[in-house]
């Protein structure tokens, strides 16, 4: 209450400043009246009362300034004093003005931007009622090196009944779905088929409609369908009356019972964790009915489940007692894979794959803001040098320090304020930029956006930057000795070696941290160089890609001929674009390239069986004979599939990675396994490891000849003399010639697929090697600044060496010593640093060791030569000094 | 100004102006003529401290101000003791007994 008082009295006084003196005014001149009247009454005469009382009132002036200094405003008013004459001292010095200011916006606008992203992707909590509760459940197996894989439905069913500290689970998996609204073209959507109670777990309902009913997922009564808020706006324009209306889906209608709402977020998780998603939101839902065909006690690693913690339960305990039940399970149905529970928050699922990635970016961005600071420390250091007298006269004159240190550190707040401003204004740029940018797996990449939480931490930055750069300015002002600077000259006292030596550490710790963005730099790009020059044993050039989904009425699984249909519009196509022109070779594959391992099975060899937990896996891929061929896959041993192996459906290629994990030391082709069901398949060729799966490593493949199973999903793979360009119409034609009711195909040119798999390696690479570069620009400006400072105050040194016959490179030699030692100084302790701080990288890093001799090797040789260029201008300049006039200016 | 014994121990004026509105409201030279006749002339407070002790006190509540006309048909601001004003007061004499009765005994010693 005293406080508010206080506070109101003391802005209404600064708001109503001429009121407040005029108050104060009357108030002394009535005083000064009453006090004429009494002396009146003593017999004194009106003027000599008049004089008296005025002589012993004293000057109205000082009285006025006195009432003035009682409240706190006046504090605030000389502060305010300080920021004007700040801003007029800057303005007369506006190419250190600019400077100063640019840094500052561009490094907090920079700073501001990625923090908006680390809020939005990590830290901001899911829009579901009480997130934090909410989990994805996975499992996990020694023998998969630990891997997190999807779930089982069956272990899934088990800790669904007996698990106490989850209040709620329900399984799902991803799904595609081929809808079509009114007459409209099919088109390939991606969403979840769920078990009613999903959303439930979740905690969010549909805002129109209702979930799922547990008796509606069963066999033919799956005819049911939940829109998202955007597939609701895109298939029936936001019609209120959605709900009872009908869509289709593959052809079969499908009834809408729900919408939900438009906040309701819910991020692409792929039951492989490892595979790579290019869509990130889902569109529709439908009940996932229980397939009795996937029951199996091990394997059928299938689905995912969310399941939300009891109200006290942490994730630790939930963890353990599914671990506990899982335990049970296995002992009583002899599961010796002995398979583990993994549960993570919703939020560590979605974005842990991203989450380095992303800290790493703030904190070099958050670096490079730190050394733009430490240059401007530097410059205003020089300033403050040069305003040593007035300081020393202010003190002189009787100002307080605390008052002097406050005008110190007024410059410093004017330009991070400016700075600040500018910054916040930038980064809605930068976020927008950042979005355009970005990988598009990245998640929650849509939802970025500068909040309010990211204002208030922009605005602390600021003003932490204003102390960082300003304190050592402001607090060498309070040791300003009024004597010795009024009696020594300006230039004299500014090259003292304690003012060098502030200097040197600060470009010291300035090249400090511009290695250590060097060396992450450099090791990025020796990790990105090395994931696209390792040979890839294909040829992604003049390929295209056309993804087929097969998902209309005929195809589907009621259909009791649906496999041959598929075969023979898998045949036709792959005949049709043959005959296209310009067209070399014509492929067919299950699964899109560079999709990730997906479609892995265990490989039993029926002559050497082995214990489960060591039972080698594979990717199964359904291929026509061509693929090798069209993708230039070398054949290393047998032969290839062939046209005439149509009536032998058990013959398969395998990659040489699984030749050697499957048959270690042996020759593999004639040798037969299985894939766990009846069918025996005999290898009759060896392949070269092409990374098609994914750049970053190769899998083992099993490649089977598509008529064995016409999969769903077929992605023809056309390579021709032209490459995508020209040919995209005639392939949709195409297609759609064979069959209409199939959805428009998505084109792609198989190069661009490839560049896109390694989309957020590019990205982050890009990303550090620029915030690199503008660390080793300011590490420039700052080396340059510094010496070209110390040569200014030494040009009368520089003369006399020059009058005392000092030679012109034994000038240079001195002047690039000065900057070698705390260069080297410098360097040495951001080397250390680098060797403490890269290991958090190492997820990152493709086959680079964090310790890359190139890398490191690379950036210091970098930095050297920087520093050795910003040191040579100012050397030519104290080369050139002309003794005479050097020695007679001063 | 200028009297040998006028200057007020430091921080006793305010305790001064508390106890001289104690009785009545006031304005500004009346306090200071009041503190003068009362102590027989050894202080005498100019306006230059005093105005701003009482702007001072207004801030903090001890006292509150109105403009009313004077007998002599001005217009001046006339002060009184607030709640807070008179707890203040009661604070500072018994702090001020006990110091100036430790003076003295040091004094004496």
């Amino acid at each position: 209450m005293a406080i508010f008082r206080n506070l109101a009295g003391g802005l209404r006084a600064l708001f109503r400043r001429k009121t407040r003196n005029a108050e104060i005014q009357e108030e002394l001149s009535s005083f000064i009246a009453a006090s004429t009247a009494d002396k009146m009454r003593t017999g004194m005469s009106r003027k000599a009362a008049e004089q008296a009382a005025r002589a012993e009132a004293g000057s109205a002036e000082a009285v006025r300034q006195m009432v003035w200094s009682a409240g706190w405003e006046s504090q605030a008013e000389s502060i305010g004093r300080d920021l004007r004459l700040s801003v007029r001292t800057l303005r007369k010095s506006p190419g250190f003005t600019l400077a100063a200011i640019l840094t500052l916006a561009l490094g907090i606008g920079a700073v501001t931007a990625v923090f908006s992203v680390v809020h939005s992707v990590l830290l901001e909590p899911f829009r579901f009622p009480d997130s934090g509760r909410v989990m994805v459940l996975r499992e996990t197996e020694r023998s998969m090196s630990s891997a997190l894989l999807p779930d089982n439905p069956k272990h899934f069913q088990n800790w669904q009944q007996n698990a106490r500290t989850l209040a709620g689970s329900a399984i799902f998996q991803n799904s595609g779905y081929s809808i079509s609204a009114g007459n409209g073209p099919p088109e390939i959507v991606r969403g979840l088929r769920v078990q009613p109670g999903f959303f439930a777990v979740l905690g969010v309902q549909p805002m129109l409609g209702r979930e799922f009913a547990p008796g509606e997922a069963v066999e033919g009564r799956e005819h049911e369908v939940i829109l998202t808020w955007g597939a609701w706006q895109s298939y029936f324009n936001g019609a209120a009356d959605v709900i009872g209306k009908t869509l289709r889906d593959g052809g079969e209608l499908q009834t809408v019972v729900g919408v939900m709402p438009r906040d309701f977020e819910l991020p692409v998780m792929s039951e492989s964790a490892s595979a790579s998603s290019r869509t990130t939101e889902y569109q529709v839902f439908t009940p996932l009915v229980p397939d009795p065909n996937q029951m199996s006690d091990d394997g059928d690693f299938n689905f995912l489940a969310v399941a939300r913690l009891r109200l006290g339960v942490t994730p630790a305990q939930a963890q353990a007692e599914l671990n506990t039940i899982q335990a049970a399970f296995n002992q009583a149905h002899h599961v010796t894979t002995n398979p583990r529970v993994v549960a993570e928050p919703i939020l560590q699922e979605v974005t842990g794959g991203v989450k380095t990635a992303l800290w790493v970016l703030l904190a070099a961005v958050a670096a490079v803001l730190l050394i733009g600071c430490v240059n401007l420390a530097n410059l205003e250091l020089a300033r403050a040098v040069a305003r040593d007298r007035e300081l020393a006269m202010r003190a002189a004159l009787g100002a307080a320090r605390k008052r002097l240190m406050w005008s110190a550190l007024s410059d410093s707040i004017v330009l991070a304020a400016v700075g600040g401003a500018l910054g916040i204004l930038l980064s809605f740029t930068g976020v927008s930029l950042f979005v355009a940018a970005a990988p598009r797996n990245l998640p929650r990449v849509a939802d970025v956006q500068v909040s309010w939480p990211v204002l208030l931490a922009a605005i602390a930055v600021s003003c932490l930057t204003a102390v960082l750069f300003g304190a050592l300015p402001a607090l060498r002002s309070m040791r300003v000795d009024p004597q010795s600077v009024l009696q020594t000259s300006a230039t004299r006292v500014a090259n003292t070696r304690e003012g060098a030596r502030t200097r040197n550490l600060l470009v010291a710790a300035e090249v400090a941290g511009t290695v250590v963005l060097l060396i992450v730099a450099g090791l990025l790009l020796r990790s990105f160089s090395r994931l696209l020059d390792q040979p890839r044993d294909f040829d992604s050039s003049h390929v295209t890609l056309a993804e087929v989904y097969l998902y209309s009425q005929q195809y589907g699984e009621t259909n009791p001929k649906s496999e041959q249909l598929r075969a023979a519009f898998i045949d036709r196509a792959l005949a049709d674009l043959q005959a296209l022109p310009g067209v070399r070779s014509v492929a067919v594959t299950s699964e899109r390239p560079l999709a990730g391992d997906t479609w892995i099975d265990t490989v039993l060899r029926p002559d050497h069986p082995l214990p489960p937990d060591q039972t080698p896996t594979a990717n199964i891929r359904m291929i026509s004979p061509s693929y090798i061929d069209t993708l230039r896959i070398p054949l290393l041993e047998g032969r290839n599939l062939s046209p005439a192996d149509k009536p032998h459906p058990t013959v398969a290629l395998i990659s040489a990675q699984a030749a050697r994990h499957i048959w270690p030391g042996q020759d593999p082709v004639g040798r037969t396994f299985t894939l766990g069901d009846q069918a025996i398949l005999t290898v009759v060729g060896v392949v070269a490891d092409a990374r098609i799966n994914d750049l970053r490593h190769t899998a083992n493949m099993i490649y089977l000849p598509y008529w064995n199973l016409p999969w769903y999903r077929p992605s023809f793979l056309v390579r021709s003399v032209q490459g995508i360009d020209g040919i995209a119409p005639e392939i949709r034609q195409t297609i759609w010639n064979i069959d209409p009711t199939v959805a428009i195909p998505t084109l792609a040119p198989l190069d661009t697929e490839v560049s896109q798999s390694v989309a957020s390696e590019r990205f982050q690479t890009v990303l550090l090697t620029s915030f690199a570069a503008a660390a080793l620009l300011l590490a420039l400006l700052g080396i340059y600044g510094v010496l070209a400072y110390s040569v200014s105050l030494r040009r009368q040194e520089f003369g006399i060496r020059v009058a005392l016959g000092s030679d012109k490179p034994g000038l240079m030699r001195l002047v690039v010593r000065q900057a070698a030692v705390p260069v080297l100084g410098g360097a040495l302790a951001g080397l250390a640093l680098a060797f403490a701080t890269t290991r958090w990288l190492e997820s990152m890093l493709y086959e680079t060791r964090v310790t890359d001799p190139a890398a490191i090797a690379g950036s210091l040789a970098l930095l050297l030569l920087v520093a050795l260029l910003a040191a040579l201008l100012p050397a030519r300049r104290a080369a050139k000094i002309d003794p005479m006039a050097a020695l007679r200016c001063e | 100004m200028g009297n040998e014994s006028g200057d007020l121990v430091q921080g006793t004026l305010e305790m001064l102006v508390l106890k001289t509105l104690a009785l009545e409201p006031m304005h500004g030279y009346g306090i200071a003529l009041r503190i003068e006749q009362v102590s027989k002339g050894v202080f005498r407070v100019n306006p230059g401290s005093l105005l701003p002790a009482l702007s001072r006190m207004e801030r903090s509540g001890q006292i509150s101000s109105a403009w009313k006309p004077t007998e002599n048909n001005r217009r001046a601001k006339y002060y009184a003791l607030t709640a807070r004003g008179r707890k203040a007061l009661e604070q500072e004499r018994r702090q001020w007994g006990r110091q100036a009765g430790a003076i003295a005994r040091i004094l004496e010693a």
